[in-house]
């Protein structure tokens, strides 16, 4: 049974929550993010959903173009590419790759990030500041630039390109992380709890974070579809991923001398990629969105 | 205007302290003995290494081997390519200045469509129109600029045989190399070919430049709406609307003139943007840039080439950045004084 309203009770959600709630009444937000739990479901359990191997040869089938086209076979539903692979077997579990491992770094950047950004919203002084200037520097040159030169002295890899763009992402966590919680210091419910006695840490982590998370979470949604791109961007520069793994960048790099007589070879993984990144940015923009409406009101 | 000057000259000034600080260290984070990583004399003979290790000042502390390295950067001396054998300098001199007239046609592109577009969203907010160019904004925003090249050649340089696919001018033109810049140097040169060879070169800067331009336009698309829609809110536009202003002489006198100004402060950062697109854009398309320069020499570990390009490019960037502050802090006034600081 319902609890009956005895009196009238004002209710304040935790910030978190009160974004939720915002969140849930754009159908497009919704929409983003359950496409964002497909394809984080395709990441996970790519492998077992996938018709065909992602990277067994089919010299029978080389470059079979996908199931609409006259030619095409329904078991190979996006057709083959040149060494008879499934595309759609390689698009899927490319998802754990370009997609999946994107999610991973993001979450490494944030946690190095916060933990750097709150140790320099805490200190003051000659520390901070020297940390400030060289996070201008870092901050104002292009991701992709600053991942290319350290893959340049780590070598090509794609384990050395997730370190690269894991490091490049660090410094925007750090500066969003202390400008948030500089923000934050100032307002006059921080207060309270360091009157009740409650050392620097304890107000950070009870009552700091909780109202800094959903910035922090914006910035994360910004960062991995920086980050998908730069994968992929890396993968089809030839300095990511392997030529067999079917990460999405370096497929398409490997469909280059193929996409005059099969260009589904190369529009394909372009969409995957395409795709992934819109998702991405749409949840994103419906949480900032939604801290928009917040504000307002 | 002269203590922003000043403040803006000694933040450029700490940067590049601090990226030749980075390449300097690059010399011991990459493979080899630093000697050669700073020269790129693979093949030079140990007397010959230690006359350099000696203008390196390689036997003594690590501060003043850096301070011999930032004398030989600041005179011009990069060292030589550990591939080619000849002096970076040349190489960045003969590919940089193409990588930058790709970027600024692709600024350029990316302005004259975006601002505009920014600006009609902007002016009608939350109808139809402004929700049709948000969602152009956010597909081309998240476009991969490799895809979106290969896209657009395979559409406008195979299918329908409009644009070259690839380089920056047909062979058949021999144009001489002053500046760097293919268009001007065309201009400069006495060919008798020299219009067709222009409109050559256009041709073949057409798809690179769409395809570098397009992320960019959509922010400025971004740029130019929320600033247009600032603009909009505020006091003095209400009072030109309580004058009895028309609502298109409002726009064309009050609104796009503000909302421009606050345009050009983003306009440095989103220059380095499009130089990192540009340099993918520079691969596909068989640009001679610095950028498919710089990833050459990844594949070649060419040490030196990689040292040389990201100093290059990186103070290039900052070198824009600046230049768009003091342009804005120009236009103006209340920027000079209100950034203090910083």
């Amino acid at each position: 049974m319902a609890r009956d309203k005895i009196y009238i009770e004002e209710e304040f959600p935790a910030p978190m929550k009160q974004l939720w709630l915002t969140f849930k009444s754009t159908p497009v937000a919704i929409w983003a993010l359950g496409c964002y739990v497909l394809l984080l479901l395709l990441a996970v359990f790519g492998p077992l959903l996938s018709p065909h191997s992602a990277m067994e040869n089919n010299l029978d089938m080389l470059l079979m173009p996908p199931a609409w086209h006259v030619d095409g076979n329904i078991s190979y539903l996006l057709g083959t590419d040149d060494l008879g692979r499934d595309m759609l077997s390689r698009l899927i579990q490319g998802t754990s790759l370009t997609f999946g491992l994107s999610i991973i770094v993001v979450i490494l950047a944030l946690v190095i990030g916060v933990v750097i950004g709150s140790i320099s919203a805490l200190s003051r002084g000659v520390k901070a500041s020297l940390l400030t200037h060289f996070l201008d520097v870092v901050l104002s040159m292009p991701s992709l630039l600053l991942a290319i030169i350290i893959v340049a002295i780590l070598g090509p890899g794609l384990t050395n390109v997730l370190w690269a763009i894991g490091l490049v992402l660090i410094p925007q966590f750090i500066h969003i992380t202390r400008n948030a919680i500089k923000e934050e210091q100032k307002k006059g419910y921080v207060l309270i709890p360091i009157l009740d006695g409650a050392s620097e840490l304890r107000v950070l982590v009870t009552s700091i974070y909780p109202n800094i998370i959903d910035k922090i979470i914006i910035q994360a949604t910004l960062a991995q579809s920086a980050a998908i791109l730069d994968i992929a961007a890396l993968g089809f520069l030839g300095l990511g991923a392997p030529v067999a793994l079917p990460e999405w960048g370096s497929m398409l790099a490997n469909s280059l001398d193929l996409f005059y007589i099969a260009p589904w070879t190369t529009y394909l993984p372009g969409l995957a990629i395409l795709i992934a990144v819109v998702v991405t940015n749409l949840v994103g923009e419906g949480f900032r969105h939604s801290l928009k409406l917040q504000k307002e009101n | 205007m002269f203590s922003f000057a000043l403040r803006r000259l000694n933040l450029l000034f700490f940067t590049l302290l601090m990226l030749t600080l980075v390449a300097f260290s690059l010399n011991y984070f990459f493979p080899g003995s630093p000697i050669v990583n700073m020269t790129g004399l693979v093949n030079a003979s140990d007397a010959e290494l230690a006359t350099y290790e000696q203008m390196y000042h390689m036997d003594q502390s690590l501060f003043f081997q850096y301070l011999a390295y930032l004398k030989e950067i600041f005179s011009g001396n990069f060292g030589v390519s550990m591939s080619t054998q000849s002096p970076i300098s040349e190489e960045l001199v003969t590919y940089l200045p193409a990588t930058i007239e790709l970027s600024l046609a692709a600024l350029f592109l990316a302005m004259l469509f975006g601002i505009p577009l920014g600006f009609i969203a902007a002016i009608f907010h939350n109808k139809g129109a402004d929700k049709t160019i948000l969602v152009i904004a956010m597909v081309g925003y998240s476009l991969p600029v490799f895809w979106l090249a290969l896209i657009l050649i395979l559409v406008f340089a195979i299918i329908l045989p409009w644009f070259p696919s690839s380089g920056q001018i047909n062979l058949l033109f021999e144009i001489e190399q002053v500046t760097g810049f293919k268009l001007i140097d065309i201009l400069l040169s006495d060919s008798p070919y020299r219009w067709q060879a222009f409109l050559d070169a256009l041709k073949h800067l057409v798809l690179p430049a769409i395809a570098v331009a397009v992320a960019p336009m959509t922010i400025f698309i971004r740029l130019a709406r929320t600033s247009m829609l600032e603009v909009l809110e505020s006091n003095y536009i209400k009072a030109a609307r309580a004058k009895g202003l028309s609502n298109l002489k409002i726009i064309y006198h009050h609104g796009i003139r503000n909302a421009l100004v606050r345009i050009i402060r983003d306009m440095g950062l989103q220059f380095a943007n499009l130089m990192t697109l540009a340099m993918i854009a520079e691969v596909i398309f068989d640009w001679q840039g610095a950028g498919s320069w710089l990833i050459d020499s990844i594949f070649q570990r060419d040490y030196t080439a990689i040292q040389g390009g990201l100093i290059a490019l990186a103070s290039f960037t900052f070198l824009i950045n600046i230049f768009a502050d003091f342009i804005y802090a120009a236009l103006n006034p209340v920027e000079r004084y209100a950034r203090h600081g910083t």
